[in-house]
């Protein structure tokens, strides 16, 4: 009958896409919740076209054109209430294995025929019959239950339910996964609080912001609003990783608001330190005038060489805080208890006394221009030595 | 996406020698004796010689050069004054998105980390 073809004919786009999502699972901007939803009858050729179109490129590119139509959004959204619900017996008997296992169903059975048809898709499948063999028993379970009193829509829909989830799983990061596998396994739904306490029981130090978006994702991906946030914030946790990995110590702080804390507090240290320095090198300056034209040359040589590890510049700073303490400071009389208050003190002094000037020197801007300017003629390090020579 | 990260090195060989030139001209003018003067010059120094050596191609040495040109108070900025926010403490960081003001920051992070080694060998040099 009509169904039967269809179902023979939409095995095969069921089992290549089912496939699909394997190769690229490690793509994390790579989302397409709504793949699976092209059974539904209207768009059965525009849905065939499309995937048609997606194993010919077989390119992650090539699946955001599917998103673009809206109406994949809503039926996904029926499709997975749908298959949440019928799956849930399922899903509770293998509660460790992988899903993408279980879901593969039946499908591998399905068609070996129109596997061979396909030309893009081979090599994904060779990697799915491995794990699809190793679940056998679960698929044998589960395509059961399949043809037991159900219409070949039905279980269509059921099969591009699952899918179109464990897409979904595999289109997050991957420590998303395992949150949204868990979730889905305790009766989830659209219902967006419910997902997000289970989130927040079984991972707390995870920030549930970020979760509570990726379940809003299935239900509204397509819209161009939260396809722009995703990628905001993806964007964002980008950026967040980078400067975990420069902010010595920071690897144990999880969550974006103690990170932010650590790297605010980094960049204080860093001014701060910046400015002892500076008052150290004025109080020393003007002894050492001769000295300066040394450090020039020497600089300009040394420094590529010379790589102090960025693990020791914090506490670094609180040694050099203890030797400065040590010698003597005619500008300033502290004693020497303990770095962080000695530092909050000079603070506290220099810029008392600072504020007793009222005006800063006005001379100094025309020396920032100067020295502004100087780069922009100037843009070649090396020859500069010998020009400051010329100029002494 | 990201511009790429900074070179330690040549920031750091850059500003060394801006950092220098501009210890130089200071310790020749005659208005500075042992005074909180030269301190607040040599910070104002350092600050400014480390965003002319990143260039104008970031947003936050742009923001410390915008400064100079406006002749505003360029030195009246204390690490004290922004309070714990991420956006007191980058220049230029008020008029920016949060997606760059993060990559401003790490570029940031960077260039002050350079600075930081480069003025702690100025003084180990200069009084070994």
């Amino acid at each position: 009958m009509d169904k039967q073809h269809y179902l023979m004919n939409a095995g095969i786009p069921l089992q290549i896409e089912a496939s699909m999502p394997i190769p690229w699972s490690s793509d994390q901007s790579f989302f397409n919740p709504n793949s699976s939803v092209d059974h539904h009858f209207d768009s059965d050729a525009f849905a065939l076209r499309h995937l048609i179109g997606k194993l010919d490129r077989s390119s992650p590119a090539a699946l955001p054109s599917l998103a673009a139509d809206p109406g994949f959004a809503e039926r996904a959204a029926k499709f997975s209430c749908f298959g949440s619900r019928s799956f849930n017996g399922r899903t509770s008997s293998p509660p460790g294995s992988a899903t993408p296992g279980q879901s593969m169903v039946a499908l591998p059975r399905v068609a070996s025929s129109p596997s061979l048809k396909l030309n893009g898709s081979p090599p994904p499948r060779n990697r799915k019959l491995p794990g699809s063999g190793a679940n056998s028993n679960e698929e044998s379970s589960v395509s059961e239950q399949i043809p037991s009193g159900e219409t070949g829509s039905n279980s269509r829909k059921r099969k591009s339910a699952s899918r179109g989830k464990n897409k979904d799983h595999r289109s997050n990061s991957p420590k998303e996964d395992e949150n949204l596998k868990r979730s889905k396994q305790t009766e989830n739904c659209e219902n967006e609080q419910e997902c997000n306490e289970n989130k927040t029981n079984q991972k707390p130090p995870e920030p549930p912001k970020d979760y509570i978006h990726v379940r809003a994702r299935r239900g509204q991906a397509t819209d161009s609003h939260s396809l722009a946030e995703r990628v905001r914030r993806e964007k964002i946790s980008e950026r967040m990783k980078l400067l975990q990995d420069l902010v010595p110590g920071c690897n144990k702080v999880t969550g974006k608001a103690l990170m932010l804390d650590e790297i605010i507090n980094y960049v204080q240290s860093l001014q701060r330190q910046v400015e002892f320095l500076s008052m150290k090198l004025a109080s020393v300056n003007p002894d050492m005038e001769n000295l300066l034209s040394k450090d020039m040359y020497q600089q300009s040589t040394s420094l590529p060489q010379q790589m102090y590890p960025l693990d020791s510049s914090s506490p670094a700073y609180y040694h050099h805080h203890q030797n400065v303490q040590q010698q003597q400071l005619h500008s300033t009389n502290i004693s020497s208890v303990d770095p962080l208050p000695l530092d909050a003190s000079l603070g506290i002094q220099i810029d008392g006394f600072a504020q007793n000037l009222p005006q800063f020197p006005a001379f100094t801007e025309d020396d920032l221009h100067s020295i502004v300017q100087m780069g922009f003629i100037h843009n070649t390090v090396q020859n500069q030595t010998s020009n400051m020579k010329v100029e002494l | 996406m990201n511009i790429q990260p900074p070179n330690s090195s040549s920031i750091k060989s850059r500003f060394a020698v801006k950092f220098v030139q501009a210890m130089k001209r200071l310790s020749k003018r005659r208005g500075m004796g042992d005074r909180y003067k030269r301190y607040r010059a040599t910070r104002a120094a350092a600050r400014v010689s480390l965003a002319a050596a990143v260039g104008p191609e970031r947003a936050w040495s742009r923001a410390v050069l915008r400064r100079i040109k406006k002749r505003r108070g360029l030195i009246g900025r204390t690490t004290t004054n922004p309070r714990r926010n991420l956006r007191g403490l980058v220049p230029g960081g008020k008029g920016m998105d949060y997606c760059s003001l993060l990559s401003e920051t790490a570029h940031y992070i960077t260039c002050l980390q350079a600075q930081v080694q480069v003025m702690q060998d100025m003084l180990h040099l200069s009084s070994p």
